[in-house]
């Protein structure tokens, strides 16, 4: 075990060295030459763990404290091919006949009508509502897909949490919001993991292996509609943003690329979780794409996009904004582009270039960046020294709340990054969650466990049980004498041969039985026994103690002065060991004020 | 002249159909529990504001992933329309007319009941040029109001920015998970939350001061910009925050939004509060018209979530005693393409109708409809409208002061053609 107290002794005239380096290393932006030979400070460090895994516990920063820069980069970046972490486990949800799955609820009455099944369920011979079960199970894979997707995001998070290689996860959490899908519209959870586990696999690799596998990846064609794209009449969603927002940008490309491109991905299809190519759907005429003419396929036009100078530019830029800063010159963009297409197209050695680079630590550089939320909350967790994610607060409410819950980009352009992290009301929910971290809710209701969107199936299970009808049961509640329903609540009650309301709640009710809850464990701090064991003496040096092991920029002294007075006041001693018995609440109060700063934001 | 005289003056110019639906919604609010003194300020304050439009407020509402015109109104008297959606076009029969050519989707009933009361004005053709067919460029060129230009800062923002050039607190306010780059302003931080219920930072009593004084302070001077950044938007949330919760508590409604309110009540609440704000700014959010598959009874849905919703808020704002100084306006990124695809849906367009709805508008159609039958070269329509020319018309219409310069100008940096949609 590492002496804590003898970091906070290294820790005291750090500012005042780090205010002297970032001088020194002003005219460093946009030099990519190697920081070697360089002094690598503690705040290197500090800075190297933040961006290229989920920030530093002070283990990390005692381990690699006499390591060159380049051994600990390439800690990073060049991981093996065998992953230590353990595999999803399956709650066991899927059956056969949902895949494919209809579009829609009423598509799928309408194919039980015309075929008399659907989702491997038959339409009951006579009686009322004989669709009904064809809709309690159309509703209950919505249910059991999403409640599972929650669970592999605890499990992805929980990866991130405690992986031996971070980069690995993080550069997955990349290309997740890169090339981003949404379970929403997947309806699938197991192709939504299928998806996270090829970024893990391959996200360190080279881009062109990458894209290729995307574009084949059934979430993607999913979620793009490229399934439906056939020779008759080419959607051309998938061609457009494969260019516009995986590759090259916009400005690159004309329409008629667009089209032409499109024509050469039909026939491309998944069916379940493999790719297929339906042959009697492929377009197989001649294309113009790019400037040349020929019988391209999908392949083919990939490898055209990947030789433009647009598309290495484009996605050396992006994973510069994303790791280093958001703003750089158009120049030095188009130099990362070279040195991403001299190295292959390699990611894990281009982020290699760019983490052991005079950039990367320059002032412009470090303490810049606005953590995005999984990464707050994981690195969060991770100083904390948490083994595991809490089940309270919710990973994925809390990661919802601020802005970023997995598996759920808002659209297929990903998350924006940078400020766009930060408004008003999410700043305060950032403050927030440090303090449903330190004081669990007590009126905590799991989401998976208790419905908390979709219709109003608690009260419709009310009145059922109280012997109303099923009609009677399902009527939307709520509305004023003499009202008229909008037009939309009218729709909801229409069809007699099935109910969408009782189908929602007896789905949501076959879910519940199947879906493995997630363990509702909070996090069990001991700050008090902490502080003991680093031998600190007054408020203030547990104040400074807190700082030096979450942030990287500094507060404002006078804050932390208010915050010391703070703890002093509630602990009614200036005397740390002698208020060691009863400090653990005044020790998290001071946490959340300190982890409720502006300054905690960055990274 | 009393509010009821006004107001039925107004039916008898516009449609007598407006009568009929204002004197059941005077009804209603006589009937209802709301105090009766209550009531009457607020009528009070009505007539005088009318007279004042430096006291309008103007709601942007944003349909994301780009609505299709085309089956929202349908152009149902001009066969080239049956023609290119053999498939995909609404029968004559299905919908909600409002004259000899044109008929609403049977979902948008909201819109249907808006455009009888004579509270709605549909303007056609509504684009730019050169269009974009990406989601991202072309929604960040109606957000900036700017199309092909390096403009950094929003519409809206730069309208917040031209009206109060002293930047007030609370005058900007944008209901979204984030911010809108449409709100982007120099001088004004826009007041962005989601939930109002958690627009609110949670501390127990005695950490309160300690927070505040953090929040309050501003950065330091050595503070990097994002540093910066972050405490201006921490003063911003201090103050705004207890504003929208208190608003957000006090109201209730009994009208009907439908299924999906797109955050309009929440807009309601804040105006019937005081909150200062003069410009609002909600959307239907994540990309949902982007309906390339299976449209028909999709985009339908959807249609009658917005419309109903943007019913509602005009029959809210009426009976909370605002309806003759809010202005609700709606667009979307790009309209969809004529002929339909093999999927059931439809690909991107180009130019669309938006929609100007509100009490003080005068309902009707404006603009010219694009020829269906004169594609671009994308097989898409020609715009005949300039849609600044929609943003200048309701700048200058609703929001102008006194100042002898015109809001459009300074805000688009240019003429566009003036619109009279408010009579």
């Amino acid at each position: 075990m590492i002496k804590l107290a003898l970091l906070a002794v290294v820790v005291t005239s750090a500012d005042v060295r780090a205010d002297n380096l970032l001088g020194a290393r002003a005219n460093w932006a946009e030099q990519l030459e190697p920081i070697e030979g360089h002094a690598f400070q503690k705040e290197d460090l500090q800075h190297l763990f933040e961006r290229a895994a989920f920030g530093a516990r002070s283990e990390d920063l005692t381990k690699w404290a006499s390591a060159s820069p380049q051994k600990v980069v390439r800690h990073f970046t060049r991981v093996s091919r065998r992953d230590a972490s353990p595999d999803f486990e399956h709650s066991g949800v899927f059956d056969e006949g949902l895949d494919p799955f209809p579009p829609s609820r009423p598509a799928t009455t309408r194919l039980a009508k015309s075929s008399g099944q659907a989702l491997g369920i038959e339409v009951k011979p006579g009686g009322n509502r004989p669709i009904q079960p064809v809709v309690n199970q159309f509703f209950y894979w919505l249910r059991a897909s999403r409640l599972e997707t929650d669970r592999v995001s605890y499990w992805w998070a929980n990866r991130m949490l405690t992986t031996d290689t971070p980069l690995r996860e993080k550069i997955a959490l990349f290309w997740h919001g890169h090339f981003a899908t949404n379970e929403d519209k997947v309806r699938d959870y197991r192709k939504m993991l299928q998806q996270v586990e090829l970024f893990q696999r391959l996200g360190l690799g080279e881009f062109d292996v990458l894209l290729v596998a995307v574009a084949k990846n059934p979430a993607m064609l999913a979620f793009l509609d490229a399934g439906a794209n056939v020779k008759d009449a080419p959607n051309e969603n998938f061609a457009r943003e494969i260019m516009e927002l995986f590759t090259m940008g916009v400005g690159h490309y004309g329409e008629s690329d667009v089209r032409e491109a499109a024509r050469a991905f039909t026939g491309w299809n998944f069916s379940g979780l493999e790719f297929v190519v339906n042959p009697e759907d492929q377009d197989r005429s001649k294309k113009t794409f790019l400037g040349d003419t020929g019988n391209f396929d999908g392949e083919e036009i990939i490898d055209k996009i990947l030789q433009q100078e647009a598309t290495a530019t484009f996605l050396a830029s992006k994973l510069y904004r994303y790791f280093v800063r958001t703003e750089l010159s158009p120049a030095f963009a188009r130099e990362l582009g070279k040195e991403f297409v001299e190295l292959d197209m390699n990611v894990g050695r281009f982020l290699e270039l760019l983490f052991l680079s005079k950039d990367f630590y320059s002032p412009a550089s470090q303490g810049q960046r606005i953590k995005p939320p999984v990464e707050l909350v994981v690195s969060t967790y991770r100083k904390l020294g948490l083994e595991r994610v809490p089940g309270v607060p919710d990973f994925n409410v809390v990661t919802a709340a601020l802005g970023q819950r997995l598996l759920h980009p808002p659209t297929v352009a990903g998350w924006s990054q940078g400020r766009s992290w930060i408004t008003p009301s999410l700043l305060f929910e950032r403050g927030n969650f440090v303090l449903d971290l330190v004081f669990p809710d007590i009126s905590f209701v799991p989401a998976d466990r208790y419905p908390s969107y979709g219709a109003n199936i608690v009260s419709v299970q009310k009145r059922l049980r109280a012997g109303e009808s099923i009609s009677a049961a399902t009527r939307p509640s709520g509305l004023g004498e003499g009202e008229s329903m909008a037009a939309s609540n009218e729709l909801a009650d229409q069809d007699e041969a099935f109910n969408t309301r009782y189908g929602s709640y007896r789905g949501w009710q076959m879910a519940l039985e199947r879906v493995i809850p997630i363990p509702r464990h909070t996090a069990r701090l001991t700050l008090a026994r902490e502080v003991e064991a680093a031998e600190l003496q007054t408020p203030a040096d547990a104040v400074d103690y807190f700082v030096q092991k979450f942030f990287v920029v500094r507060p404002a002294a006078g804050d932390l002065e208010r915050i010391a007075v703070f703890l002093e006041e509630q602990l009614g001693s200036k005397d740390l060991p002698a208020s060691s018995s009863f400090s653990e609440e005044a020790l998290r109060s001071t946490l959340h004020l300190l982890l409720s700063l502006p300054e905690f934001q960055l990274g | 002249m009393d509010n009821l005289d006004k107001l039925q003056q107004k039916d008898t110019l516009v449609n007598p159909a407006r009568r009929r639906v204002l004197g059941g919604g005077l009804g209603a609010l006589a009937l209802s529990s709301v105090p009766s003194v209550r009531a009457g300020e607020a009528l009070i304050g009505q007539a005088n504001k009318t007279a004042n439009r430096e006291e309008n407020i103007l709601v942007v509402l944003e349909l994301s992933g780009g609505n299709d015109g085309l089956n929202t109104l349908v152009p149902y008297g001009d066969d080239a329309y049956y023609q290119a959606r053999p498939k995909l076009g609404i029968a004559r029969d299905e919908l909600l007319k409002v004259d000899d050519h044109y008929g609403f989707n049977p979902g948008a009933l909201g819109l249907h009941r808006l455009w009888e009361s004579g509270d709605l004005a549909v303007v056609h053709g509504c684009g730019y040029p050169d269009p974009s067919y990406s989601h991202f460029t072309s929604m960040g060129y109606w957000h900036t109001g700017a199309p092909h230009s390096g403009e950094a800062y929003g519409w809206v923002g730069r309208l917040a920015d031209t009206l109060a050039p002293e930047a007030r607190a609370n005058f900007l306010l944008n209901v979204a998970a984030t911010q809108s780059l449409a709100v982007k302003a120099a001088l004004h931080v826009p007041v962005v939350f989601d939930d109002p219920e958690r627009f609110a930072r949670d501390a127990y009593a005695h950490q309160r001061n300690v927070l505040e004084a953090a929040s309050t302070r501003g950065a330091t001077k050595d503070a990097n910009a994002t540093r910066q950044f972050l405490h201006s938007v921490a003063r911003s949330a201090t103050s705004s925050s207890a504003m929208v919760q208190e608003a957000w508590q006090r109201y209730s409604s009994s009208v009907d939004y439908g299924i999906a309110a797109l955050d309009l009540p929440k807009v309601a609440a804040c105006i019937d509060h005081g909150v200062p704000a003069r410009l609002y700014y909600v959307s239907f959010r994540n990309n949902a018209f982007d309906t390339h598959v299976q449209q028909g009874p999709l985009h339908q849905r959807l249609l009658s979530y917005a419309a109903d919703a943007i019913h509602g808020f005009v029959r809210d704002v009426q009976r909370l005693g605002h309806g003759s100084r809010v202005t609700l306006m709606v667009f979307s990124e790009f309209g969809r393409r004529l002929a339909e695809n093999a999927n059931g849906g439809t690909d991107h367009g180009s130019a669309n109708l938006m929609f100007v709805a509100g009490e003080g508008v005068q309902g009707g159609h404006y603009g010219t409809p694009s020829d269906l039958r004169n594609l671009n070269a994308e097989d898409n329509l020609h715009y005949t409208t300039d849609f600044r020319a929609v943003y200048g018309s309701v700048m200058d219409g609703w929001l102008q002061g006194a100042s002898a310069q015109r809001l459009s100008t300074r805000v688009l940096k240019g003429e566009y053609e003036t619109l009279d949609l408010f009579g």
